[in-house]
């Protein structure tokens, strides 16, 4: 038997602000050669965990151990994190902050200036370290000319500087888009094959990281470890429902044909999932059931852009001739990945940019002389970071600046902000000040605000970043209601396919500054070519229609309907 | 970005950008020396000469050079030498240490040849010193500097410092364009439109957010830094400084050659030859000094002479 190579026994940690504990009653074993995933909602104690296996606890954060935790035979709270640091590499969540240097060469050699080695004797490491993670061609590159996934490529290099035994990739595809994600998950893995280090993976997103095989998945809840089990074992129990962890796709598909979870071999992995006879026949019956048509949204038009084109250095048009119109009501994702024009078209949109050539219309009105104070009382944009939009320390002030702005009559401005304070489900902490409440919430304090002003149309920036399921379902319930029962028009800008998936009706989809699709979201998902221009990753709906010799498109609508009309019946 | 800053984050293809680090910072030290302790124009022109070549091989963009030598040209020069002009039009005398009225307008007011005189050497004497900051801030990356500051004897610390700044500048021009953006909707303005004084305080509304935004990622980087053994030793190496070629030891050389020059020149026109007023200027001779500045080093030295 090898001896464990991290080690954690009757392990417990209490920050030092906290009254409470973080972390109870741990015990696990990670053996040599190892690639373990750690999952868990927001809170679950999964980041903590990490943070005491590299040092950063209580190296960085204070506070009180008991029981015992060895790393490659250390004990972190007895060692120092340079030791430490010597064994153990780090992948960060923030792959835009831990990139130190100023150009791609000097963040991989960081660690190694740190050990004093000479120059001459980074250079080939450097080379080494950036060929293996495919970034030998950026190596003068400055880091705001890469793009997250390239950051992070760069960021695992720099841990390799090190040379380490232990690769630990905090929520590492918190950032990134989903194509970017996919490589990602595939670079950990080829490493993790090439190198035989040992690899923990944290992080929350279930079926992004199963895309490929993992040993063992253990599975955080409030502090402590509900479940330490291979991938396929963990798929079966009801698990992970319990502790705010999506399931993948096609699992639920299988739940809702009805199918046992049980005798089907490679659960984890569909390509290779073997169904169960009965299975298969349940699924073919559940996805070629009759349904009724799909009723047209046959509102008037609130927004439109014809012909749209706009360049910001005049040599390259980041928007090339673009047309769409979206009716009252709709809730439309506006998908591709950064730079593709989708923010830009946000941008045009608000009046924050003007276009080159072209209109655009809001309720048939022209916004070309229209301020973007004006344009702002009638759509609403919703920044992806809540802490970059709110300026006031209480919430019932915050909803209320663009009022106060205006000059509306006190009476007048209150009775409005205790109306929108009230949609929103803030009413209660209208006096809170801004620092007490979750992320969720200040994202709805911000819509809020955008609200005061009864805008018709909401742009939401990546409304569900960095969020776990949890905190996902809240603040996408939460949207849903102001587009049902209030009419608002909304807006996603995302590359979350589930978002789409779940939340929207139409997804206009953008590559290279043109608009390269506009239709129902299966429509767009089934759609290889799309999928690829835009990169998209493919949902595993597709996947399992493919495998089971659907039509993937008529698949992934008879999905969303289902799961609409069971969301709308619980 | 590059442009809009006059910072370079890519070194350049030419000769002064291939420099290392150390060569860069060392001989911007010795030209700053020179510039600092002479009004000697005879040495001034040389210096604002170099300078100017220098710029000129680096095949910069001029615009935005021009507009900083613009604004600093009106606020410095043009301003400040009529307020100059208005408060002590005797300044000549006393730096130059003789004065040949020519206009005499009622009461105080009066301008002299050496006024106009001094006038030209401290024009002369920015616009150097202007020039060799310029030709720093083009020919060296921030990373250069930093490892350059802590070759010339710097603790690392305050290097990194350094070139953290620079690599969060574009980041947090970044957020305030974004939050701007944002509150502009919500109503704030920030135009023209707006009084002074409101688009001042609309202003620090967003500085709320993105100051907040901004230490919000300092524990990140901090534990980044960390985890990659920033702190470890005492001392660290620099990937940015790279080996010195020929033309670094050349550089090197001339820069101590400047700075001994300077020391020459301080030892042997200040101390002990000293010309007796702060100034030289072309038509003063020795005997025609009839006042010397009561602060100035010369006035102390005398004591030593004797």
């Amino acid at each position: 038997m090898k001896e464990p190579i991290i080690s954690f026994k009757n392990f417990g940690f209490r920050y030092k602000e906290q009254k409470n504990p973080t972390l109870f009653d741990i015990n696990l074993d990670i053996y040599p050669g190892e690639k373990i995933l750690i999952i868990g909602a927001s809170g679950s104690g999964k980041s903590t965990l990490c943070n005491c296996i590299n040092g950063l606890i209580p190296f960085s954060y204070e506070g009180e151990i008991t029981g015992s935790c060895t790393v490659n035979g250390i004990e972190p709270r007895s060692a120092s994190i340079f030791k430490l640091s010597n064994y153990v590499g780090t992948v960060l969540q923030d792959s835009d902050a831990q990139f130190v240097g100023l150009s791609v060469g000097e963040d991989i050699a960081f660690a190694m200036e740190n050990d004093m080695i000479p120059r001459a004797d980074m250079l080939p490491v450097i080379e080494r370290n950036a060929k293996m993670v495919g970034m030998q061609d950026f190596i003068d590159k400055v880091p705001f000319e890469l793009s997250g996934g390239q950051k992070q490529k760069v960021a695992i290099a720099g841990v390799f500087g090190n040379d380490v035994e232990i690769l630990i990739f905090d929520e590492p595809l918190a950032a990134l888009d989903p194509q970017m994600g996919m490589t990602a998950v595939e670079l950990i893995d080829d490493i993790s094959k090439e190198s035989g280090k040992t690899v923990v993976i944290v992080e929350h997103r279930l079926e992004d990281v199963l895309h490929r095989p993992v040993d063992r998945i253990v599975l955080m809840s409030e502090g402590r470890i509900v479940a330490d089990m291979e991938p396929d074992e963990l798929l079966k129990s009801s698990l992970l429902k319990e502790c705010g962890i999506r399931e993948p796709l096609y699992i639920t598909a299988m739940k809702y044909a009805g199918c046992s979870l049980e005798g089907n071999r490679n659960l984890c992995d569909l390509p290779s999932l073997e169904f169960t006879d009965d299975n298969e026949k349940k699924l073919r019956e559940f996805f070629t059931m009759s349904r009724e048509p799909v009723k047209e949204n046959e509102n008037e038009t609130v927004v439109s852009f014809k012909n749209v084109t706009y360049s910001y250095s005049g040599d390259r048009n980041e928007l090339d001739d673009i047309t769409f119109e979206i009716k009252k009501g709709e809730r439309v994702a506006i998908i591709g990945k950064n730079g593709a024009g989708k923010s830009t078209a946000a941008k045009l949109l608000c009046g924050i940019i003007r276009p080159a050539s072209g209109t655009i219309e809001l309720e048939g009105q022209d916004i070309k002389n229209m301020s973007v104070k004006e344009i702002g009382e009638r759509v609403g944009y919703v920044m992806q970071d809540p802490n970059q939009m709110i300026v006031k320390d209480i919430i019932k002030e915050e909803v209320g600046l663009a009022l106060s702005i205006r000059g509306v009559q006190k009476e007048t401005a209150e009775s409005q902000i205790a109306k929108v304070l009230e949609i929103c489900g803030l009413y209660k902490m209208r006096n809170w000040p801004v620092d007490a409440i979750s992320y969720g919430q200040k994202k709805r304090v911000t819509v809020a605000s955008m609200m005061a002003l009864e805008p018709d149309v909401f742009i939401l920036d990546e409304p569900t970043a960095g969020q776990d399921y949890r905190s996902y379902t809240e603040i996408m319930k939460f949207v849903n209601t102001l587009n049902k029962e209030y009419g608002k028009t909304i807006l996603f800008i995302t590359h979350d396919m589930h978002l789409a998936i779940e939340n929207t009706d139409r997804a206009i989809v953008f590559a290279d500054g043109n608009m390269i699709a506009a239709d129902k979201v299966f429509t767009v998902l089934a759609d290889e070519e799309i999928i690829k221009r835009a990169s998209l990753k493919q949902t595993s709906l597709y996947n399992l229609a493919v495998k089971l010799g659907l039509d993937p498109e008529s698949t992934i609508q008879h999905f969303i309907e289902y799961e609409r009309s069971v969301k709308e019946n619980e | 970005m590059n442009n809009k800053l006059v910072i370079n984050y890519t070194p350049g293809p030419t000769f002064l950008h291939k420099l290392t680090g150390f060569t860069k910072v060392f001989s911007f030290l010795m030209m700053t020396v020179a510039i600092i302790c002479t009004y000697d124009i005879r040495l001034l022109i040389p210096l604002l000469i170099i300078n100017i070549f220098e710029i000129i091989s680096m095949k910069p963009d001029y615009k935005p050079i021009v507009i900083m030598f613009a604004i600093t040209f009106v606020t410095v020069t043009l301003i400040g030498n009529i307020m100059l002009f208005v408060v002590s039009p005797n300044v000549g005398l006393n730096n130059i240490g003789a004065e040949n009225i020519i206009w005499h307008s009622t009461g105080r007011l009066y301008l002299s040849k050496e006024f106009l005189w001094y006038m030209l050497v401290v024009f002369i004497k920015r616009t150097a010193s202007f020039a060799s900051v310029i030709a720093f801030a083009l020919a060296t990356t921030p990373s250069e500097f930093a490892s350059g500051l802590n070759k010339v004897g710097l603790p690392y610390k305050v290097c990194t410092i350094v070139s953290l700044a620079y690599r969060t500048i574009p980041d947090i021009a970044n957020d305030f364009i974004n939050i701007r953006n944002s509150m502009m909707m919500r109503g704030v303005e920030l135009s023209k439109k707006a009084s002074l004084w409101k688009r001042l305080k609309n202003t620090v509304l967003i500085l709320v957010p993105l100051i907040f935004t901004a230490f919000g990622k300092v524990g990140s980087i901090a534990n980044a830094m960390d985890l990659r053994g920033y702190g470890k030793n005492k001392k660290r190496t620099w990937y940015a400084e790279r080996e010195p070629s020929k033309g670094d030891m050349v550089i090197r050389a001339l820069s101590v050659v400047l700075g001994l020059l300077a020391l020459y020149y301080i030892i042997r026109y200040r101390i002990i030859d000293p010309w007796p007023a702060k100034m030289w200027c072309p038509w003063v001779k020795y005997e025609d000094v009839i006042q010397i500045n009561q602060i100035d080093t010369i006035f102390f030295m005398k004591w030593f002479k004797k």
